[in-house]
C-alpha cells in the first residue's frame, strides 16, 4: 500500500481528533457556571484554598489561548479529564473505564453479527434476484431501516422477555446473584446479552443487506463477470472470487459512514435494556448534569468513531487496489 | 506452455465426444431470441456458417445486427432473458446447443474462448493480471498454482507484455496492454477457436494495428482459428480469410474476403463497402445508407433489408430470400434466386436509385 | 447525478412551477410514491390541527381515564400513567414531532445548501476549509454532540415558557441543535452538483457578460440544484424526525409538549415494556416507523424520477 495513502489517512484522522479536542475545550469553557466550580463540584470540602489551587492547576488565571488550550490538550492527552460531579471524587477516566467494556462487547459483537448476516443475506438476495427471499427480505429491511433501535429493543423486550419470559428484562447480570461456577456467570451474562445484541444486530442487518444486494446486482452486470462465465467457472466460484470482492467495497464504505449513526442507536439500546455501558452512562450524566463525564463520553466515542473510520479506510485500501495509487 | 503449430494442433487430442471427420465448427440455423417487456426480439434468426481449422472468419454488420449475439450464442454466454430457440452449433460434430448448462461449461475456454473489448471492466479490477490469466489454468486444467503462474508469465510474453508486469492491476495498464492481457487469458487453455468481439474498437489506430498484427502472428504460430466480430470492414479485410455479413439478425452474404470485397453481391454489402471512404478515390460525399435497421420485435415480412434497398422488387417485401451459393459466395437476396449463376436478375430503376431505396 | 440530467432553467417562477407539477405527476405514477405521499398527508393533517381531531392536549389535571390501562371503551389505544388518552397524546405528538422535524430540516438544508453552493462554486482554499469542517461533522457522532449541546444551550438560554411557532423554547433549542449538527451530508451532495454545474457553458456565458459570483450562484446555480435539494430535503426530514425522537428518548424532550419520542421516554421510565403495557409505546412507535418509512419511499421515488440513469440496466 502506498505510504502516501497511509500517511494521508493518518494525518486526516489526527487532525479530526485534534478538532474533537478543540470542540471539547470550547464546551468546557462554555459550560454554565465558572469552570473551576465545574471541575471541583464533585469533590467534598471545597475551601477557598482548594479553589485557588484548582484555578492554578488548571491554569484558569492564564489567558485562554494558547495557554489554557495547550494545558487542556496536555491534560486530555494524558487522560486527565477532570472529576465527575456525581461519582464523588472519582476521575472521569475512572468512571469511563468502568463502563467501557460492556459497550465494546455489545456494540462490537452486534456489528460483527450484522456484517456477517447482512452480507450473506444481501449477497444471496442479489444473486437470486426476484425470488421470494428477495422481496420479503427487502421489505423487512426497509421497515427495520425506518425503526429507531430503541423501539425495536422495546418490542423485543416486550415479546421475548416480558411476554415469553425467555430472557431477563434488564441489566448485564442478575442483580445480587451469586454464581456456583464461572460458567453459570457466563450463562447469565449471555442471557442478558441476547436481547440487546439482537436489537443492535437487527437494526444494522437491514441496511447492510440492502447495500450488499444492490452492490451485487451492479457487480453482476460488469463485463469481467461475463468473462468469468465464459471461462466456464462454476457459479459459486464466480460469486465468491469475482463478484464478492468487488461488491464488498460499497458495503465497507457504508459501514464506515454508518458508525456515527450507530453510536446513537447503541446508546439508546443500552438505555432500554439498562445495559451498564457508556450509553447509559451518558444518559445518567445528562440527567444529573454531570458535564465532565458527558464530555468524557463525547471525547471517547468520537475518537473511537474516527479510529474505526480510519480502520475502515485502510481495509478499503486493502480491498480495492485502485485507491492505493 | 509449448507453442503449438497448426500441424501439431491437428494432431492434438480433440474432445472426447468429437466426431471423426467433422469440421471444426458448423453452425446451422442458429436462432436466438430475447424476451423483453415490450416483446420478443429476434436478434439472430436462422444464421448458418462454418469455420475450418486455421481459418479466420470475420462477422461484420451494423450495430444491433446480431453479430455479437451470434458469437455469444456459440458458448451460450447470453443474459438471462435470452434463449437459443432453434438451430445447432456443432463443434467437432458435437452439438453444443443440445448440451445442458453444466455439460456446456466444459467446452468453454478449453475449446472456445472469447476476447471482449478491453474496456476497463472486462478484467476484474481487484485481481492482479497474472492471477487472472492463471485462473483458467488452475480452475479448468487443474494445473498447480505455481505452475499456472509460470505459464501465465509465458503467455504474457507471448502477447508482448513483459513478464514482470504480471503483478500489475488492470487499471495500471494502458488500453492496448489490457487488450493483450485479455488475449493472453483467452489462450490460456489452448483453445481451438478464439472469438474476438470488437477487439480493437476501443483502441486508437496505432494500437489497433499492433493488436491485429499480434492476432495474425498468434494465429499462424498457434494454429488458431479466429472468429472476429466487428463493424469495421478494414479490420476484416486485413485479418480474415472469410467474411460473414449480417443484417438484422440474418446472413446477407458470406464468402472469402477477396471475393466479397472485390465483388459484393448483396446490395447491403455493396452499400457497406461504398460507405467506406476510399483514400484513393475522388473526393465525394460519403454514401450513406438511408433509413435505419428494422425493429427486431416485429421484423418486416420478406427480406429485412427491403425497406432500404435500392434494388427492391415486389417479391422482396413478401418472401424471405433463400440462400444461394455460387462462385464461392453465399448470398441471401432475390437478385440471386435459387440456382443462380451469379448474374443479378435486375438492375435498379432510376426511381429507386433516386429515392435512395428509402421506403415508407 | 450529473447536470446533464437536469433541464437548464432560466430563473422564471413559472418554469419552476411547471417542473414541480411534472415531478408530482411522475410521483403519482409510482406505487411507492403514492403510498408515501398518502401517509405523509395523513400525518401532516394531524400535525397541522390536532385539536380538530382530538381536542386540546390532555394534562395530568384534565385526564380522565383509568391509569395505565390497556385499550377499553372510550380509550381505543389505552392510557398512560397520568391517565391520559393515548389517542390524544399520539395525535398531539404528531404535531410536535413533525413541527420540530420541519423546522430543523429548514435550518439543516439552508446551511447545507449554502455551504455546498459556496464551497463548490468558489473553490480553492475556501472550499478546502469548508470541506474540512464538513468532513469533521460527517465523521463524528453528531448525536452525542447534540446530546451535550442541548442542555448547555438550554441552561444558557434560560428556561421560560415562551413559544416560537407554537413550540416551546426547550424544543426550539433541539431544533437549532439538530439543524447545526446535521447539515454535512446535504452540503456534500450539493457541493458535488455545484462542481459539475460550474463547468457548464451557461456559467461561463454569465461570467462573460460580467455577472458577479453572488449573482451567478443565486440565479444560475441555485435553480439547477433545487431538484436535488428537494429530493435531499425529504430524506433530511426523515433524519430530523428520527434524531429528535432519539434525543427526546434519552431525556431531552419536553413533558409539557410531548413529541412521540417523549412519549416513548415516558413509557420506558414507567417500565412499560417490562410491564407488558404495549399500548403505551406501540402507537407513537408505529407512527414514527410509518412516517420515516413514508419519507424514505418518497425520497427514493424522487431520486428515481430526478436521476433516471440509475434505473437503466443494459
Amino acid at each position: 500500500m502506498g505510504s502516501s495513502f497511509l500517511a494521508r489517512r493518518l494525518a486526516t484522522a489526527g487532525i479530526t481528533i485534534l478538532l474533537i479536542v478543540v470542540v471539547n475545550f470550547i464546551l468546557f469553557r462554555a459550560m454554565p457556571g465558572s469552570p473551576e466550580r465545574v471541575i471541583l463540584r464533585g469533590t467534598p470540602n471545597v475551601t477557598q484554598e482548594r479553589l485557588e489551587a484548582a484555578r492554578e492547576r488548571w491554569g484558569l488565571n492564564d489567558p485562554v489561548f494558547p495557554d489554557q488550550f495547550v494545558a487542556f490538550l496536555g491534560a486530555t492527552a494524558t487522560g486527565d479529564l477532570g472529576f465527575s460531579f456525581v461519582a464523588r471524587g472519582q476521575t472521569v477516566s475512572a468512571v469511563l473505564a468502568q463502563r467501557i467494556w460492556p459497550t465494546v462487547i455489545l456494540f462490537g459483537l452486534g456489528e460483527v453479527v450484522a456484517i456477517v448476516l447482512g452480507l450473506a443475506l444481501g449477497a444471496y438476495s442479489g444473486w437470486r434476484r426476484g425470488g421470494p427471499v428477495d422481496y420479503v427480505g427487502n421489505g423487512v429491511s426497509l421497515v427495520l431501516y425506518s425503526t429507531p433501535y430503541f423501539l425495536l429493543g422495546m418490542v423485543l423486550l416486550l415479546v421475548f422477555a416480558t411476554g415469553l419470559g425467555w430472557f431477563p428484562t434488564f441489566g448485564m447480570l442478575t442483580a445480587g446473584a451469586t454464581y456456583a461456577s464461572f460458567t453459570d456467570r457466563i450463562v447469565d451474562f449471555l442471557a442478558h446479552l441476547a436481547l440487546p445484541l439482537a436489537t443492535v444486530s437487527l437494526g444494522l442487518v437491514g441496511q447492510y443487506a440492502i447495500v450488499m444486494r444492490s452492490s451485487i446486482i451492479e457487480t453482476l452486470s460488469d463485463d469481467y463477470i461475463t468473462t468469468a462465465r465464459g471461462m466456464g467457472l462454476r457459479d459459486g466460484r464466480i460469486l465468491r472470487h469475482h463478484a464478492l470482492p468487488n461488491a464488498m467495497l460499497p458495503t465497507v464504505t457504508l459501514i464506515a459512514i454508518n458508525l456515527g449513526y450507530v453510536v446513537a442507536g447503541a446508546i439508546t439500546v443500552e438505555v432500554v435494556f439498562n445495559w451498564p455501558g457508556l450509553g447509559t452512562l451518558a444518559v445518567e450524566a445528562l440527567t444529573a448534569r454531570d458535564y465532565p463525564v458527558l464530555q468524557g463520553v463525547f471525547l471517547l466515542l468520537s475518537v473511537s468513531v474516527v479510529l474505526a473510520n480510519l480502520l475502515a479506510d485502510l481495509v478499503y485500501g486493502v480491498l480495492d487496489p485502485r485507491v492505493r495509487t | 506452455m509449448t507453442v503449438t503449430t497448426a500441424a501439431e494442433r491437428r494432431a492434438r487430442a480433440r474432445p472426447r465426444l468429437a466426431v471423426e471427420g467433422a469440421p471444426l465448427l458448423e453452425v446451422e440455423n442458429l436462432t436466438t431470441h430475447f424476451r423483453l417487456d415490450s416483446g420478443v426480439v429476434r436478434a439472430v434468426d436462422g444464421v448458418s456458417f462454418r469455420l475450418d481449422e486455421g481459418e479466420a472468419l470475420g462477422i461484420a454488420g451494423e450495430s444491433g445486427c446480431g453479430k455479437t449475439t451470434t458469437a455469444l450464442s456459440l458458448i451460450r454466454l447470453l443474459p438471462a432473458n435470452a434463449r437459443i430457440v432453434d438451430g445447432t452449433v456443432k463443434l467437432f460434430g458435437i452439438d453444443l446447443v443440445a448440451k445442458s448448462d453444466n455439460a456446456l461449461r466444459r467446452y468453454r475456454w478449453r475449446e472456445i474462448s472469447i476476447v471482449f473489448q478491453g474496456a476497463m471492466n472486462a478484467l476484474n479490477p481487484v485481481h492482479r493480471l497474472r492471477e487472472q490469466i492463471a485462473e483458467p489454468l488452475v480452475q479448468r486444467l487443474n494445473v498447480s498454482p505455481r505452475e499456472a503462474r509460470r505459464r501465465a508469465g509465458e503467455l504474457l510474453e507471448l502477447v508482448g507484455i513483459p513478464k514482470k508486469r504480471g503483478s500489475a492491476y488492470p487499471h495500471e495498464l494502458s488500453g492496448g496492454m489490457r487488450q493483450r492481457a485479455m488475449i493472453a487469458m483467452a489462450l490460456a487453455c489452448d483453445p481451438a477457436i478464439v472469438i474476438g468481439d470488437e477487439p480493437t474498437t476501443a483502441l486508437d489506430v496505432m494500437v489497433q494495428a499492433q493488436i491485429l498484427e499480434l492476432l495474425e502472428d498468434l494465429r499462424h504460430k498457434l494454429g488458431l482459428s479466429l472468429i472476429l466480430i466487428t463493424h469495421d470492414l478494414s479490420v476484416i479485410a486485413e485479418t480474415c480469410d472469410r467474411v460473414l455479413i449480417m443484417y438484422a439478425g440474418k446472413v446477407a452474404e458470406e464468402g472469402t474476403v477477396h471475393e466479397v470485397f472485390r465483388r459484393p453481391r448483396h446490395p447491403y454489402t455493396q452499400k457497406l463497402l461504398s460507405a467506406f471512404p476510399n483514400i484513393h478515390a475522388d473526393r465525394r460525399t460519403l454514401d450513406v445508407i438511408p433509413g435505419s435497421p428494422p425493429d427486431l420485435r416485429n421484423p418486416p415480412p420478406g427480406c429485412r433489408f427491403a425497406p432500404r434497398c435500392p434494388f427492391a422488387m415486389a417479391v422482396c417485401t413478401e418472401v424471405v430470400p433463400p440462400e444461394t451459393t455460387f462462385d464461392g459466395v453465399r448470398v441471401a437476396c432475390h437478385l440471386y434466386p435459387a440456382g443462380s449463376d451469379g448474374a443479378p436478375v435486375t438492375v435498379p430503376t432510376a426511381d429507386a436509385i433516386a429515392a435512395g431505396g428509402a421506403r415508407p | 447525478m450529473t447536470a446533464s440530467e437536469l433541464s437548464i432553467v432560466r430563473p422564471s417562477g413559472r418554469t419552476r412551477g411547471l417542473r414541480l407539477l411534472g415531478v408530482l405527476r411522475q410521483l403519482a405514477r409510482r406505487p411507492e410514491g403514492v403510498v408515501g405521499v398518502v401517509i405523509l398527508a395523513f400525518f401532516g393533517s394531524l400535525a397541522i390541527a390536532p385539536e380538530l381531531f382530538v381536542g386540546p392536549l390532555q394534562t395530568a389535571v384534565t385526564a380522565d381515564g383509568p391509569r395505565l390501562s390497556p385499550p377499553t371503551d372510550g380509550f381505543p389505544l389505552g392510557t398512560d400513567e397520568l391517565r391520559r388518552n393515548m389517542v390524544n397524546l399520539t395525535v398531539h405528538g404528531a404535531r410536535v414531532s413533525m413541527a420540530i422535524g420541519l423546522l430543523a430540516t429548514v435550518i439543516t438544508v439552508f446551511i447545507g445548501a449554502l455551504i455546498g453552493i459556496v464551497s463548490g462554486f468558489v473553490g480553492g482554499r475556501v472550499d478546502a476549509f469548508l470541506m474540512r469542517i464538513t468532513d469533521f461533522f460527517l465523521v463524528i457522532p453528531t448525536f452525542v454532540l447534540a446530546l451535550i449541546l442541548t442542555p448547555i444551550i438550554r441552561e444558557l438560554v434560560g428556561s421560560g415558557s415562551q413559544q416560537l411557532f407554537g413550540i416551546r423554547m426547550t424544543l426550539i433549542v433541539i431544533v437549532v441543535v439538530i439543524g447545526i449538527t446535521s447539515w454535512s451530508s446535504t452540503a456534500r451532495i450539493i457541493r458535488s452538483q455545484t462542481l459539475s454545474l460550474k463547468e457548464r457553458a451557461f456559467v461561463d456565458r454569465a461570467r462573460v457578460i460580467g455577472a458577479g459570483s453572488g449573482h451567478i450562484m443565486t440565479n444560475h446555480i441555485l435553480p439547477n440544484v433545487v431538484n436535488l435539494i428537494v429530493a435531499n430535503t425529504v430524506l433530511v426530514f426523515a433524519g430530523a424526525v428520527l434524531t429528535e425522537t432519539t434525543l427526546s428518548f434519552v431525556g431531552l424532550g419536553d413533558p409539557f409538549q410531548p413529541s412521540w419520542g417523549q412519549i416513548l421516554e415516558a413509557a420506558r421510565s414507567v417500565g412499560a415494556p417490562g410491564l407488558g403495557a404495549w399500548w403505551y409505546f406501540a402507537p407513537p412507535g408505529v407512527c414514527i416507523v410509518l412516517v420515516v418509512f413514508a419519507f424514505t419511499l418518497v425520497g427514493a421515488a424522487l431520486d428515481d424520477i430526478l436521476n433516471p440513469r440509475r434505473r437503466s440496466r443494459r
